[in-house]
């Protein structure tokens, strides 16, 4: 799609216990832009993300971040590639142990050796961008699930890394705090240039920040292009999705038997 | 029926084989964890200073229990002025180290795995490793050392006691002579072979093995709800089975 892609990934094949998450899937992350993948549940999109951090490896096809081969680095340099990450999870996957502060504050602690004062000054700052400063000593377990996850938020952008990937950024979040963080991956985006790749299923969002969409759905990019325009490019998979529709390519139910024969009616098919 | 009886079997030694590996993945990680010391003291405070309550009580009614049956056989030989001798040598060889590693298995070691096994379930450890921290130097290493460290002074904690549990039935309570309580008792136990091979050798080899089970089961664990309860469950079995069979193992060395 573009020459200067930061993610490249060509001919991705994945089988997971049988099933086929992606199939020869090609996609690029253009450098410096926002990028949202969306598609039905179940479709593989959190471990698009885990294929592009190289958590997860593919069964076949390459994956490349910043022309490196993410599935041929050794463990060290997956870590050095992964200090320039940023990763929100879709459960927040905070550390219990520690509060709020301590929790943006624990990359900053574990790369660097910056003096105290300018860590407390980081955390503080981005812990105001996401609206959580007097929340600081507050414990995990004593946020909201919103909270938590601008909390989650605020440690994954803690380093300003060149790619921030959002899994689920949105959910939770009351419309003024989605509103605030729409602005910030935006403003991220566009003062430091880095580059955003969020999962999402909240079009309306997705459409006042992304710049570019992929849809997947049967383990492949069905449709993509600009948000303003792909709910109406005319494809039967985008109509479906973004209609919400039952009917459509991609179905609604999950493989399953006959339903007559499953609930006992006679002249079910055997 | 053989067939299941062989993938039992086969799992076992796959568990054991994994077990393995994971033990020489964190003594790899040892020079690593050592950025984390403070994160060694918690954990040496968790697992250690936190058992000694524990550890105290039940070396003391370990002791009492001893010195009351001892008194009873040896008097049948009017042997009782051996008491002390006899409690002795039985904590140090073997209830000290073996009693006080099936203590440690239960209080510390299932809370190491049910705590690593929560991590693993709310995606603490892939945050970590998203991070870019090793959560085996991080996490697994310190927990892994904490016990080898605490085990062995847990088990001194317990032999002492236990030589005073036996002391205080056996010569506060049923008045076996103090003087000769002491000097029998020193004068039969050999530094050497009771306490370093008995309570120290046999007690740094249980605080391998109860922590590295531990840490493996919490760190292998399903991330579910079911699979923190049987990676706990399994934690106390397997570690209390290694216990014994570890501790006749190296007494067949030993003595």
């Amino acid at each position: 799609m573009t020459d200067d892609a930061i993610v490249r990934i060509r001919g991705l094949t994945t089988v997971l216990n049988g099933k086929t998450i992606f199939d020869n899937l090609d996609l690029d992350i253009p450098r410096g832009k926002v990028t949202a993948i969306m598609g039905p549940s179940g479709t593989g999109k959190t471990t698009l993300l885990k294929h592009i951090t190289g958590q997860m490896r593919g069964d076949a096809g390459s994956v490349e971040l910043d022309g490196q081969n993410v599935p041929a680095l050794s463990r060290e340099r997956l870590f050095e590639l992964r200090e320039r990450i940023g990763y929100l999870f879709q459960n927040s996957a905070l550390l219990t142990d520690f509060d709020v502060f301590e929790n943006v504050a624990f990359p900053l602690r574990q790369h660097t050796r910056l003096p105290e004062e300018l860590i407390r000054n980081i955390v503080l700052t981005k812990l105001q961008a996401v609206g959580l400063r007097g929340a600081a000593r507050l414990m995990p377990t004593e946020l909201s699930g919103g909270m938590a996850r601008r909390v989650a938020l605020a440690r994954a952008i803690v380093f300003d890394p060149a790619l921030i990937l959002y899994d689920e950024p949105f959910v939770g979040l009351d419309p003024i705090a989605l509103n605030q963080v729409l602005l910030l991956i935006r403003t991220l985006n566009q003062t430091l240039g880095i580059t955003s790749v969020l999962v999402a299923h909240e079009l309306a969002a997705v459409q006042k920040v992304a710049d570019h969409v992929y849809l997947i759905a049967n383990g492949k990019v069905v449709a993509q292009g600009a948000p303003a325009t792909l709910a109406t490019d005319g494809s039967p998979w985008t109509a479906q999705f973004f209609g919400g529709e039952a009917d459509g390519p991609v179905p609604f139910q999950y493989p399953a038997g006959d339903y007559a024969t499953a609930l006992g009616f006679p002249g079910g098919k055997a | 029926m053989s067939n299941g009886n062989d993938n039992v079997v086969v799992r076992s030694l796959a568990q054991i084989g994994a077990c393995g590996l994971f033990l020489l993945t964190i003594l790899a990680a040892i020079p690593r964890s050592f950025r984390h010391g403070r994160e060694t003291v918690r954990q040496i405070w968790f697992v250690g200073a936190m058992s000694l309550t524990i550890v105290m009580t039940c070396g003391l009614f370990v002791g009492m229990v001893l010195g009351l049956q001892l008194y009873d056989v040896l008097s049948i030989f009017g042997g009782t002025s051996a008491t002390g001798t006899v409690v002795a040598i039985a904590i140090y060889r073997e209830l000290g180290p073996v009693v006080t590693a099936l203590l440690f298995a239960g209080r510390a070691g299932t809370s190491v795995t049910a705590e690593i096994g929560l991590m693993r379930a709310t995606d603490q450890l892939d945050a970590m490793e998203m991070m870019a921290v090793d959560p085996i130097a991080y996490v697994a290493a310190p927990r892994f050392l904490a016990g080898v460290i605490a085990l062995p002074l847990l088990a001194i904690v317990f032999c002492a006691m236990g030589v005073f549990g036996g002391h205080l039935v056996g010569v506060t309570w049923l008045g076996i002579d103090n003087g000769t309580f002491w000097s029998n008792m020193t004068a039969a136990v050999d530094v050497h072979k009771d306490i370093v091979d008995g309570v120290l050798l046999k007690s740094i080899a249980f605080g391998i093995v109860v922590s590295l089970i531990a840490v493996f089961q919490g760190y292998t664990t399903p991330p579910t709800s079911e699979g923190v309860a049987y990676a706990t469950t399994r934690t106390v079995v397997a570690s209390s089975i290694a216990i014994l069979a570890l501790d006749f193992v190296l007494t067949s060395f030993l003595i």
